[in-house]
């Protein structure tokens, strides 16, 4: 399937810009998504100002940012404030976590990980990163185009999202339709992506590496390809209606009779649904929010193992959670609905399926924290944001909690208690396991290790900050305050709070500056790190076994798994870890 | 005001404490749980470093305490569905309940960015409307004329202040006539989408009226030391929503304080107030509605039964578009 293209000596764009080789594509959504990440952030940094600062110039940067987003004193303007909100959201999920996450490790790691030599369908692969690549300069050409960037959310909801940006832009060139258009692009990179992965994993294990033999974040890797593939689809054809309802006047989302602005909306046929969207919409971004989770689960997994010398406490039971996790993802979309007027049988069911799905993340939870236990832990930097994840993640998953009961959702829903809940899930949880796993597999990609103590740098200040910046969020989310305000101080509890608000924007600010360290260890240490062999971290599983940095074909001859993936200090042996591609006879 | 517990603003509803309850049993829950993982977390880090236990053992830990911690966190979920959210969310969702043979209903028309509340006047009976009879000036909802229908004649449709008695079952049809907004009462732990396209009943039943929040609310502030300068200006700033709960000679009850204000109370030798806000209960957006959902703001105004009668007997005579006292800046 992917031998014919290892003989030849391609030229460099061959090579390093139109690859087929999984490692040159894992590399490039590594860094793109990176990218996107930092930009995706700068973007919420502004917003911070405002929060901070109401109605104040924005220092530095409020001169060139363009009368779509600012006034002449370089005040954010709302519909600016709405911009960069619906920006920064799509962004930060759906071109910075996901492609890292799935894009860039798992395109990396994955292979290896099964002793393969590429992924299954390099070309699809291919095509998967550059459609993804065109999806995001299509979402950043949202900023130039007339009226500015998409500004009614990163959930877009209809009917505001159906006739935002229409009134004196192009019927096609403005920024909502842009965003579908870009939403499209980004989907369809994730179906190639998904395929490819479940194909490769079912089809190129190498001998002896049985699915129960497979590394925890190879699991983790497939159950998130089911989920790309099954849930992303809705939402690509929801866009497409939206996209038909933007452009053409359908009404799939448009019920009749609305007036906008004292105009009566007859362009529209009318009778459709707004909540339609929504069902399509959650129906995929549930999942998504495990999309986002299970590979920073199974890199914590891969550290965890690694770094405490023992096996990884309970791997079946990891597994079976996670299949469970994967499967129950797909039937709690409507939590986030609770108050579009359902009815107590609904929100019974959907209440129930919330509560039934914090199971099986407890019981991960647990798992990896009693992997803990008579483990002989090394503080590396992996294992330091690995560890980090762990309460943070907890914090993250207890407070869906009073989110999830529909009753306690009343007072919380759409506020920032909201906004504070899905950060920790994802930003202090999910990119800090994200960071983890890019210290642990550099030595791997580039054949040398991050500085060490860049590394500290970047951790201590990033873990405090995280803290800083979404711990607070809680406090204003309870005492009342609505998230996507573009001024919270209209409301007196807005007032009270602002001291916690003030906290969040310096933090994000500090969180900004604490990523200094982690840039310049990205590119310094790639031809100025210390040089390492092929098994730096003394690991178990099969990438360890190819060269560092692996050759085209990724092994030197291709190995066999001769045992499970953790087989950390074992009784009487001599070296506490025993490789996977190592045969009984070789090892002392 | 954030004094009451869990940083919850002050609950003026009937159904207020059960979510209260449930949000606070939450959080202790949550607390305890995370505080039982992170001590066990930390004794796990120091125990068992490189330096302490340079062999890590390759047998799994019998679990057995966190299987038991499982079942625990598992029951006691259960509980909270089964014993609190659902029940609660069923009463919520509910018609208001019998006891109270006159609840008062109301239309609740969301718009970009206002709050049309539309009172079916002396007989109870709404008039019907029309999305091409909207004018934004006079007739936000698309009212139709009396000789059309009847019950329109007396209806009366009052933006952004809602007038409602306390003690008595409020019934909300609440409706939008473009996009998506939420009605969020904070004080009166509501919350509702209102969907185009849909008329979704809500209900609520307030205990207090505004004065009575106002006295739940207030708070003694100290005065800058100097009336001028930027921290009297910051003082200013901080506190225009709120309004001095006491006359202080020529600072008249009622008033929201000014930079006049404060030269004023200095050069009387005054050097605290007690302030509280001057429209306590909000109504806010808690929906991405546009450009201008972050003051797509009303109040309640709440009163006595039978002060609420006497406004909604001369209701229909005022101007449709009452604003009084609402810009209170």
């Amino acid at each position: 399937m992917s031998s014919d293209h290892h003989a030849h000596n391609p030229g460099f764009i061959s090579k390093y810009v139109f690859s087929l080789d999984h490692k040159v594509i894992g590399v490039q959504y590594t860094v793109t998504s990176l990218i996107f990440l930092f930009f995706g952030f700068s973007l919420m940094m502004i917003m911070r100002w405002q929060l901070a600062y109401p109605g104040e110039s924005i220092p530095l940067v409020g001169g060139w940012l363009g009368k779509y987003l600012v006034d002449n004193n370089g005040v954010l303007l709302p519909e600016g404030y709405n911009a960069l909100g619906a920006m920064h959201g799509t962004i930060m999920v759906f071109l910075g976590v996901v492609p890292l996450a799935v894009g860039g490790f798992g395109n990396y790691v994955m292979p290896l990980q099964i002793g393969a030599p590429d992924m299954a369908f390099p070309k699809l692969n291919m095509a998967s990163y550059w459609v993804y690549f065109l999806g995001g300069v299509t979402m950043l050409a949202g900023f130039f185009v007339p009226g500015g960037a998409a500004n009614s959310g990163w959930t877009s909801y209809p009917p505001l999202a159906d006739i935002a940006n229409t009134v004196g832009t192009h019927p096609f060139w403005n920024g909502q339709t842009v965003w579908l258009l870009g939403m499209v692009l980004l989907i369809t990179s994730s179906l190639l992506g998904s395929v490819n992965f479940i194909v490769t994993i079912m089809h190129l294990r190498v001998k002896g590496l049985t699915m129960f033999r497979l590394p925890f974040f190879v699991w983790a890797q497939f159950v998130t390809s089911f989920l790309l593939l099954l849930a992303f689809p809705p939402l690509e054809a929801a866009g497409v209606l939206q996209l038909m309802d933007r452009a053409f006047h359908t009404s799939f989302f448009m019920p009749e009779g609305l007036v906008v602005s004292g105009v009566v909306q007859d362009q529209f046929a009318g009778g459709g649904s707004p909540l339609l969207w929504q069902h399509l919409f959650w129906f995929l971004a549930h999942p998504e929010v495990y999309v986002l989770i299970l590979p920073a689960i199974g890199i914590v997994g891969e550290i965890i193992a690694n770094n405490t010398r023992r096996p990884l406490w309970g791997y079946k039971t990891l597994v079976y959670s996670v299949i469970f996790l994967g499967f129950m993802s797909f039937v709690v979309w409507a939590h986030h609905m609770f108050l579009t007027g359902m009815g107590t049988a609904m929100s019974t069911f959907f209440q129930t399926t919330t509560m039934i799905i914090s199971i099986p993340s407890v019981v991960i939870l647990t798992a990896l924290l009693l992997s803990l236990w008579q483990g002989s832990i090394r503080f590396t930097v992996p294992m330091l944001f690995a560890l980090s994840f762990l309460p943070m993640f907890a914090i993250g998953g207890l407070t869906g909690l009073p989110l999830g009961l529909s009753a306690s959702d009343i007072q919380l829903h759409d506020t920032y208690y909201v906004i504070g809940h899905f950060h920790y899930v994802v930003a202090p949880g999910t990119i800090m396991a994200l960071l983890g796993g890019i210290y642990f597999w550099y030595p791997k990609v580039t054949g040398r290790k991050m500085s060490t103590f860049l590394g500290h740098l970047h951790f201590w200040p990033s873990f405090v900050f995280m803290n800083t910046v979404f711990f607070p969020m809680f406090m204003v989310g309870l005492a009342g305050i609505s998230r996507r305000l573009w001024d919270q101080t209209e409301y007196v509890q807005g007032i009270d709070v602002q001291g916690w608000v003030r906290m969040s924007s310096w933090g994000a600010w500090a969180l900004g500056l604490a990523q200094i360290p982690f840039i310049i260890n990205f590119f310094y240490s790639a031809f100025a790190g210390k040089k390492v062999n092929e098994n730096p971290w003394k690991a178990t599983t099969l990438e360890w076994a190819a060269p560092s940095p692996p050759p085209h074909g990724n092994f030197a001859e291709v190995p066999v798994a001769y045992r499970g993936p953790y087989e950390y200090s074992v009784p009487d042996a001599k070296e506490d870890f025993h490789p996977q591609h190592v045969p009984d006879s070789q090892l002392v | 005001m954030i004094a009451s517990s869990f940083w919850l603003p002050p609950d003026i509803s009937a159904h207020g404490s059960q979510i209260d309850i449930i949000i606070k049993y939450l959080h202790w829950f949550m607390a305890v749980l995370f505080v039982a993982w992170g001590s066990y977390f930390l004794y796990c880090l120091v125990r068992f470093r490189a330096g302490a236990n340079p062999k890590a053992t390759y047998r799994d830990a019998k679990a057995k305490p966190s299987k038991m911690a499982e079942v625990v966190v598992i029951i006691i979920e259960a509980i909270l569905l089964v014993g609190f959210s659902i029940p609660v969310w069923a009463y919520y969702r509910s018609e208001p309940p019998g006891n109270d043979a006159n609840p008062l209903t109301v239309r609740v028309v969301a718009q970009q960015f206002a709050w049309n509340i539309h009172y079916p006047g002396p007989d109870g009976k709404f008039g019907k409307s029309k999305p091409e009879l909207v004018d934004e000036a006079i007739n936000p909802i698309g009212l139709v004329d009396a000789s059309e229908d009847p019950n329109a004649a007396d209806d009366y449709v009052s933006v952004n202040i809602f007038h409602a008695p306390k003690d008595r079952d409020i019934l909300v049809r609440l409706s939008s006539k473009d996009v998506i907004h939420s009605f969020a009462v904070p004080l009166l732990r509501v919350k509702q989408d209102a969907v185009p396209g849909m008329e979704i009943p809500i209900w609520f039943k307030a205990e207090k009226t505004n004065a009575e929040a106002q006295e739940m609310m207030k708070r003694a502030f100290a005065l800058p030391a100097s009336p001028e300068g930027e921290e009297a200006e910051t003082f200013v700033k901080e506190n225009r929503l709120r309004v001095t709960m006491a006359d202080y000679g020529s600072v008249r009850k009622g008033s929201t304080l000014n930079a006049e204000h404060l030269k004023t109370l200095s050069a009387a030798g005054i050097t605290s107030v007690e302030l509280a806000p001057g429209f306590p209960v909000n109504i806010q957006c808690a929906q991405l509605c546009g450009l201008g959902h972050y003051r797509m703001k009303g109040q309640m105004k709440i009163y006595e039964p039978d002060e609420f009668e006497e406004w909604y007997a001369s209701a229909g005579e005022e101007e449709v578009f009452d604003e009084d006292e609402f810009d209170d800046e």
